[in-house]
């Protein structure tokens, strides 16, 4: 694995503000310069994590057990084990030899009050992206707020030292969204990425403004040290009043101040800009052209190592949104309800196919070492519950998507009815070096991981 | 009198306990409308807002004191203040402050998008952290917008006043120090003037200018300006307690009825102690209330108390609905904002009136769906009418809005428009089903032909029956409108059941409806409530009631009228106070 060197120009310009000298005239020393003599000398690239999430989960079957009796399970793979023969929903991932964990399902309690906290979209949704439950306070009142009790897999990966050390990329994590659905307004299903409690981090939705984020970075380097230096000033003036704060409010200002931080690092970053800038993209009102604007502009980030963490939320949470290209008339959560099945198949269907979309952009991105960007990956695909109509969070769908440079088997299929879906988790974390002992709460907690899909 | 919303929960272990003791398993069955001094176990209130209201402002779970607030009689405990907030400005508070901070065309970056947890936008700003990008937004849109001011040398001399000779100059001075007062609603301490002054001085580059530039980009990034810092002074009357500062008086009536900084002469009047007086408040209030930005900011309320924010996700199919334009949901938001400034400010009249007036608005596309003549109506045009005395429309709950956000696209939701009624307008909280029953509606069969028969066969499940009791029965009253708030005579073929009931009073249908609300004393209590989380960014707690029920009474006095309401509520001990936070 490589280590990168950037040189902040910080080393140059700290102390102006506060301080008796001011330090301009950067001199660009050969280290700071953008460093991919890693590439050059051709080392692998480092890991990436991935989190692509998709709302209402899986077309309802016969099969399992349960009682939503009637058409065939069209997800689980009929043989397990590694070499499986891609399932009717799986087909669209089949060139990029998707792993899948089947039979899984959420460990955690579920409080007695306030009641419905067993709902499929919030309790599905939050334990597949934190292995812990829902936060209950507030849940059972009008516009109830649906949030976390501790930071989304993502962002757990992106600030953990095992995962970036000591040089993190420009971004330690990019989050984008494709559709503008959502199942109620008040902006708490606005995000599937979280830091902690109603600490989200809302998806960037528009293309124009995730080009700009990542390839419209001035470049004078002087103005952004300058920009970099007022930021010490900033955090001069909020010192006093931290301590004016009760415990929630001060936290809430430390993490904007430590937002603050990571903005001031990469305003003083010499290196890390991408010199194969795409073209400025459209946009599109439709999901599989969208996915496909946003997907190349993640994958050439990903390859330019902007970043080594993103995630994708194609739809909300118990999306609303009405698949019309697809003939479907109502908004998808609702044709769950209405046992609509053949619309939820489609639905479905056309949901794994912005996901392969997405793969494949990835896959046509190929290091010197002939690596592409899904052998470098670990790409996590999982929605809220299994089986539609009912919420039921039985059978969880996960994919476990790229090789993670060697650490992850490619194209498994293992199957735990009943088995803890925090095991992905576990999975997930060891496939990319980190450290996991456990995993999991309130219930919820393993040791263990997928041993036929971790390698 | 018992304050607060009702709700079964309560505190869990109280609440619950009793409402299943006596059957009800889990959802209010409903006293009698207006039972306010009536002992009813319905009233078991408090600790669920509180440690809601505690979440959302980031604190732990405290307080349960006020829970046996729940029979009749005077409040057993005395007012006494909630915590104090600490929100960040919203998009449009930064956007209005940074503004009249700057004057002339400024640039309009991109910025973190508001939340409304709990309807209110100002929650969202107390309740959660700005994320990474955010802040990013921050930092990019300071810049830019400084940029834009100073490279125009007109606007920053009319900005500064004077021209500095250097950064540090009697000029740059004396800007750092009215800047600062002003963007931070208060003046600056002396550290804070010098550090700002260093600012200017080290990045100056050589440009005395540039270095006032960087100065005011820093303060645009400040918490101080970012957030509103309203966290009181030791209150000489209590010393239990806080009172807000008359500068920190001044943000929160700015923010409340102008959604912006504070202007000059509110920061004159805090500066000379008078907003520490009723009279001085009042003055300024209400010098406040006849400028047209608090026209806006009345309509942000309402907005927000009525959920009109759900209107914008509405879609129908042309085909099953050709009445529907794209133009009529937004019709049906103007209709509302029509009346709410008809009877906030025209009238100023009882505003409770906006769930029973027959007296509406509409352009031409409403008055197709009302059936209706309007003369002079177009689609761009929206004409005052009078709705026929005998017709089936009175009130809001009648109107486009309310139908039809309260729909699915194929056909109504009398659970979801009679949750509006208990939610929104009573203020009563209605819990999500359990995790464990079946939500779906039966499909039509031999015996059900009309959702009301389908969703009755819904209730037949125990499981379901309690709290589709508590909602469906007002929800009921509405089938005679459909999905886009067009009356009808049959659903699915068949005859229409429109009649239901309130809290067991038979009611015939909707008209109905907004004749018994009209002296529902929930109504008032409830535009209280949200009106009051709305002015602080959390929800009430139960030590507050006190206070609330004496804006309430205020607000009866003056026969209802909303500006009295906001005066009411500025002059208010409740809006005035704050606890000292328990872990500080």
């Amino acid at each position: 694995m490589v280590t990168r060197k950037h040189l902040g120009r910080r080393t140059f310009l700290r102390g102006a503000v506060g301080g008796a000298t001011v330090a301009l005239g950067v001199p660009l020393l050969d280290a700071m310069l953008p460093t991919r003599q890693a590439a050059a000398e051709g080392i692998a690239g480092d890991p990436i994590f991935g989190l692509f999430y998709w709302a209402n989960g899986t077309p309802w079957h016969a099969g399992h057990g349960g009682e939503q009796a009637g058409p065939p399970d069209l997800w689980t793979p009929a043989e397990v084990g590694p070499g499986y023969t891609p399932s009717e929903l799986l087909a669209p991932l089949a060139a990029h030899q998707p792993s899948v964990a089947t039979g899984l399902t959420p460990h955690t309690e579920i409080p007695p009050e306030p009641p419905g906290q067993g709902d499929g979209h919030m309790r599905g949704f939050m334990v597949a992206m934190t292995g812990d439950r829902i936060r209950p306070e507030g849940f059972d009142h009008p516009s109830h707020t649906l949030t976390c009790l501790r930071p989304t897999l993502d962002q757990y990966i992106a600030k953990h030292e095992d995962f970036y050390g000591k040089t993190p990329t420009r971004f330690r994590s990019l989050e984008v969204g494709i559709s503008p659905a959502r199942f109620h307004d008040y902006g708490h299903w606005n995000a599937i990425s979280y830091n902690g409690p109603d600490a989200q981090n809302p998806p960037t939705m528009d293309p124009a403004q995730l080009y700009a984020k990542l390839f419209n970075v001035p470049d004078d380097l002087v103005a952004l040290g300058r920009r970099a230096q007022l930021i010490d000033a900033v955090h001069e003036d909020a010192k006093g009043l931290r301590l004016r704060l009760g415990a929630g409010d001060r936290q809430r200002l430390d993490d904007h101040l430590e937002h603050l931080s990571e903005i001031q690092r990469r305003l003083e970053l010499t290196s890390g800009t991408c010199d194969i800038a795409p073209a400025m993209p459209g946009d599109s009102g439709d999901l599989l052209e969208k996915t496909s604007i946003m997907g190349e502009l993640l994958a050439v980030a990903l390859h330019c190592d902007l970043t080594r963490v993103f995630s994708l939320m194609l739809t909300s949470p118990a999306t609303t949104h009405v698949f019309g290209n697809l003939g479907v008339p109502d908004g998808m959560h609702k044709t769950c309800h209405d046992g609509a099945w053949e619309s939820v198949r489609k639905i479905t269907t056309y949901q794994m196919q912005c996901l392969a979309k997405l793969l494949d952009h990835m896959a046509g991105l190929i290091d010197p070492m002939g690596n592409n960007l899904v052998d470098r990956a670990c790409v996590f695909a999982v929605s809220e519950y299994g089986e539609g109509w009912k919420h039921s969070v039985a059978e969880m769908p996960t994919l476990l998507i790229g090789g993670c440079n060697g650490a992850l088997s490619r194209g498994v299929h293992v199957r735990e009815p009943g088995g803890n879906i925090a095991k992905v988790h576990v999975t997930i974390l060891r496939a990319l070096g980190i450290q996991c002992d456990t995993w999991g709460w309130n219930g919820g907690e393993t040791s263990e991981h997928l041993t036929g899909i971790l390698a | 009198m018992v304050w607060a919303p009702r709700n079964l929960l309560g505190s869990p272990a109280g609440g619950l306990a009793l409402a299943l003791a006596l059957g009800l398993g889990g959802c209010y069955s409903g006293a009698s409308a207006g039972d306010d001094d009536g002992a009813s176990v319905s009233d078991a209130t408090g600790s669920a807002s509180a440690s809601a209201s505690a979440s959302a402002s980031g604190g732990s779970s405290a307080d349960s004191e006020g829970d046996d607030e729940t029979t009749g009689g005077p409040p057993a405990i005395p007012f006494q203040p909630g915590p104090p907030t600490f929100p960040r400005l919203t998009e449009s508070q930064y956007r209005n402050s940074v503004q009249d901070l700057l004057g002339g065309a400024l640039p309009t970056p991109p910025l973190e998008p508001d939340t409304n947890p709990y309807l209110f936008f100002t929650i969202g700003a107390a309740s959660t952290t700005v994320s990474e990008i955010g802040v990013q937004q921050y930092e990019e849109a300071a810049d830019a917008i400084t940029r834009a001011v100073f490279s125009d040398a007109g606007r920053r001399e009319a900005l500064v006043g004077c021209v500095p000779a250097t950064a540090d100059d009697a000029c740059a001075t004396a800007f750092i120090a009215g800047f600062g007062r002003r963007a931070m609603r208060r003046p600056l301490s002396a550290d804070e003037q010098a550090r700002w002054g260093a600012v200017a001085v080290a990045l100056a580059d050589g440009d005395p200018w540039e270095g006032l530039r960087m100065a005011v980009a820093g303060m645009l990034q400040s918490p101080h300006f970012l957030y509103r810092v309203e966290l009181g002074e030791a209150d000489p009357g209590d010393p239990t307690r806080r009172r807000y500062t008359g500068w920190e008086m001044a943000s929160r009536l700015s923010y409340l009825l102008w959604n912006t900084t504070p202007d000059d002469q509110l920061l004159a009047a805090a500066e000379a102690g008078l907003l520490d007086t009723d009279e001085g408040l009042r003055a300024e209030a209400e010098r406040l209330l006849e400028d047209p930005r608090a026209r806006t900011t009345i309509q942000a309320f309402f907005a927000q108390f009525l959920d009109l924010g759900r209107l914008a996700g509405v879609e129908r199919d042309p085909n099953s609905y050709p009445l529907y334009t794209p133009n009529l949901a937004e019709a049906m938001r103007a209709e509302v904002e029509l009346l709410v400034d008809d009877l906030v400010h025209r009238q100023g009249g009882d505003i409770r009136q906006i769930f029973t007036t027959r007296r509406t608005f509409v352009n031409s596309d409403l008055a197709a769906i009302y059936g209706i003549e309007a003369e002079g109506a177009t689609p761009i045009t929206f004409v005052p009418v009078e709705l026929p005395e005998d017709g089936p429309r009175a009130g809001l709950l009648t109107f486009g809005a309310f139908l039809t956000m309260n729909a699915h696209a194929t056909e109504t939701s009398p659970t979801l428009r009679g949750r509006y009624v208990r939610e929104r307008v009573l203020c009563e909280m209605v819990p999500a089903p359990p995790g464990d029953v079946d939500t779906n509606i039966p499909e039509p069969d031999g015996e059900a032909h009309t959702l009301r028969e389908r969703l009755e066969q819904h209730r037949a499940d125990p499981a379901c029956a309690n709290c589709h009791a508590f909602i469906d029965p007002p929800g009921f009253l509405f089938e005679h409108f459909d999905s886009i708030g067009a009356f009808r005579e049959l659903d699915n073929g068949y005859p229409i059941d429109a009649s239901g009931d309130l809290d067991g009073a038979p009611l015939a249908g909707a008209r109905d409806l907004a004749k018994a609300l009209e002296d529902d004393p929930r109504v008032s209590r409830c535009m209280v409530t949200q009106l009051y989380r709305h002015a602080t960014g959390r929800l009430d707690q139960a030590q507050e009631y006190p206070g609330l029920k004496a804006i309430d009474q205020e607000f009866a006095e003056g026969g209802y009228r909303f500006h009295d309401l906001l005066l009411a509520l500025v002059t208010s001990e409740a809006f005035r106070t704050a606890a000292t936070p328990e872990d500080l």
